[in-house]
């Protein structure tokens, strides 16, 4: 085999490039395929080393090329999801812009999986959430551009806090490999950087508001590799963390609940991003301290059940991928025919998109964990290794979790496909969409009913090999709890879509933006004018003072005078208003000449008086300041 | 056979099929219990996101798109 050791990145960036020389006809069509599966082949044969380091200051290397099995097994889902959302593209996207944006995104998120270096990785960061902006705004809609606005300024704070905590641990150890770090105000800062990524909760918001508000294949490549790019460091640098474990727990329940009640089909499955990453997150916390980063004692290190929780949560993010974008392919094409975003205006499909439903069911079976798909593997590796870690409360968080994710996808693929509405109007997708979603589905399915196949290229493939998926309890728990929620669902009827919408935490922040906003534009305002024109007045005092001080001293004294009188005048009227009516006009007089007047001429007597008082108050304040020390 | 009675007959059984479950599971504590769990998970998952549902209707409003 021939061998590349080219930074993935690298492909997709010169894709990028290339794109806009080649017009809008076949050619550009035939070039997205060529560079779909020449980036996979790349990918695939890269070999676990690091290459491509640049020293920039003393002490300083960035890494562009760190290969290990962590970030190999990413790359290889990358590239294959990527490839079917450039392919799934051709059929909905005109634009050259828009594959730009596109391509670069997949190729920052590879970019930052594959970087060796904190460094690095930040600067792909960057790429990916501007990259990832374009394909929002692409939408055109006022919607879909102030969704924009809020995403970027998320991610914006997440950049932040990512670089400050890099530059706190930088400056600390003199070490800027990507690795656990130590307790203090840089952990903080790098875990909340993460965790805007990583969809933690309160920290989501920007999730479900902006992906359903993009372009349909926007969307598809958006569910790819933002949160999966934040899981991913999560493992690096946050694996064996319990509260990190107890927050997947959360973020599991929070997102299923929230998505049950969604309508749109695209906000519903951007929840279900939510709370998959849940898995994920709760599979990083469970594992070993420092084993995301994979070296040649690798296998030594950790308890079975860290090893298990690793693997799991990173089986969890590669089917994930595959049935998320199954999923997100499937609603776009029917939104794509249909010019319907709503559960309640849907229905009917089934017979107008047969292969579309196949595909979408195949995904939700998937999603929900039912036997015979990946989902089950990979929930099930997370699940058992709660149970070894014995992590009960965990263990039920995540399996109600699967309750849940089964009930919106009944909900889902029901209200889309089955239940009756004779008005619709559709035709199956086109071919370029129908080839990614039956290629994902396809292997949804195979590494469901034969799991060594993703076993083998997991971080930690001995202690997967001996997770035993379909023992009996396990299997027997499962086919109970799919029939119990199913008969439920339908029995119950209570989860049927309605034209509703549910308020999430960014309500709150959407009401404390606009007070921000409200203390910016009224009372800061106000006081900002006020400290102005005190400034400009003491400013114009110090002129008036330096072009004639005598005139100045007047001033200051007539101004002090009015200031204390002032509110005495009316009480005491007969004694206090002529001394008051005295400096008033003094100060209107002395106001009225000119500052450039000729000076009045002081005796020698006054002026030595003047530099001696200066020089006392100089050495009352020496004294003072030598008391103080 | 008429739908509700139909109906009624596979409610019946989902609470015969519960109330056996519940009786292993937390009564008997039988090394065999684990292998009825599942029905539980299900019932317990179904009314919690039910109850969940209902708290949450207090925060919605009408409407097809949250601009």
């Amino acid at each position: 085999m021939i061998e590349f050791d080219i930074p993935p990145f690298l492909i997709y960036f010169l894709g990028a490039a290339l794109i806009l020389l080649l017009g809008k006809g076949k050619v550009r069509k035939i070039f997205l395929v060529a560079l779909a599966v020449f980036g996979f082949v790349c990918v695939w044969q890269i070999q676990p080393h690091t290459g491509w380091v640049f020293p920039i200051f003393s002490g300083i290397e960035l890494t562009f090329l760190h290969a290990d099995r962590l970030s190999l097994i990413m790359g290889y889902i990358f590239a294959l999801a990527g490839g079917g959302a450039i392919i799934y593209a051709i059929s909905t996207v005109k634009e050259s812009g828009q594959y730009v944006c596109g391509l670069l995104y997949l190729g920052s998120a590879l970019g930052a999986v594959f970087a060796g270096d904190f460094f690095t990785l930040y600067i792909f960061w960057e790429i990916m959430a501007f990259s990832s902006l374009g394909l929002i705004w692409y939408e055109g809609s006022k919607r879909a551009t102030n969704a924009g606005m809020r995403y970027i300024l998320f991610h914006l704070f997440g950049g932040c806090a990512l670089l400050a905590g890099i530059i706190i641990h930088y400056t600390n150890t003199g070490d800027i490999a990507v690795q656990s770090i130590e307790p203090g105000i840089g952990y903080f800062l790098l875990l909340i950087g993460i965790g805007v990524n990583a969809a933690f909760i309160p920290l989501h918001t920007w999730l479900p508001d902006s992906y359903p508000k993009a372009t349909i294949a926007g969307t598809i490549f958006l569910s790819i590799f933002t949160t999966k790019t934040g899981i991913y460091v999560l493992a690096r640098t946050f694996s064996g963390v319990e509260a990190v474990a107890y927050m997947g727990g959360a973020m599991c329940l929070y997102g299923v609940i929230f998505a049950i009640l969604q309508n749109d089909v695209r906000k519903l499955l951007s929840y279900h991003i939510v709370s998959q990453l849940g898995y994920m997150v709760a599979g990083v916390g469970m594992a070993g301290v420092g084993m995301g980063v994979i070296g040649l004692d690798a296998a030594a290190m950790g308890t079975m059940a860290e090893k298990l929780a690793l693997d799991g949560a990173i089986a969890h993010l590669f089917n994930n991928l595959l049935f998320k974008t199954t999923l997100f392919m499937c609603m776009g094409a029917v939104i794509y025919r249909t010019g319907k975003n709503n559960l309640t205006d849907m229905g009917g499909l089934a017979r107008k998109m047969p292969i579309t439903m196949i595909t979408c069911v195949i995904a939700a079976l998937s999603i929900s964990g039912v036997i015979g798909f990946n989902g089950y593997i990979s929930k099930g590796m997370v699940i058992h290794a709660a149970e070894l870690k014995e992590m009960h409360i965990l263990a039920l968080a995540l399996t109600l979790g699967s309750v849940g994710t089964l009930i919106s996808f009944i909900k889902l693929t029901y209200f889309a496909f089955f239940a009756k509405n004779e008005h619709i109007e559709a035709k199956e997708a086109p071919l370029p969409m129908l080839v990614p979603m039956c290629v994902t589905a396809f292997l949804c399915m195979a590494i469901g009913v034969y799991p060594k196949l993703l076993y083998w290229i997991l971080p930690y493939k001995g202690a997967a090999l001996h997770y035993l998926a379909f023992e009996l309890p396990h299997t027997l728990g499962t086919v109970e709890l799919v029939l119990m929620t199913v008969f439920l669902f339908f029995m119950l009827g209570y989860f049927a879509p309605h034209e509703k919408i549910t308020f999430d935490i960014d309500y709150l922040y959407r009401k404390a933006g606009r007070g921000f906003i409200w203390f910016c534009e009224n009372p800061l305002a106000h006081f900002a004018i006020g400290v102005e024109k005190v400034v400009l007045r003491i400013a114009d005092s110090f002129i008036t003072f330096g072009k004639n001080p005598i005139r100045g001293i007047r001033m200051v004294v007539d101004t002090i005078g009015i200031a204390l009188l002032k509110p005495f005048v009316f009480v005491y009227n007969l004694v206090i208003q002529p001394v008051y009516r005295h400096y008033e006009r003094d100060l209107e007089e002395v106001k009225m000449r000119p500052a450039e007047e000729p000076l009045e001429r002081m005796s020698i007597g006054t002026g030595v008086l003047l530099v001696l008082l200066f020089f006392a108050l100089y050495l009352i304040a020496m004294l003072v300041q030598g008391w103080l020390a | 056979m008429d739908k509700k009675v139909l109906k009624g007959l596979l409610i019946l059984i989902a609470c015969a099929v519960l109330v056996v479950s519940a009786v292993f599971v937390f009564v008997l504590h039988s090394e065999h219990s684990e292998l009825l769990e599942g029905f539980l998970y299900g019932a317990i998952g179904v009314g919690l996101f039910m109850i969940t549902a209902k708290i949450l209707t207090l925060i919605q409003k009408e409407g097809k798109q949250d601009d």
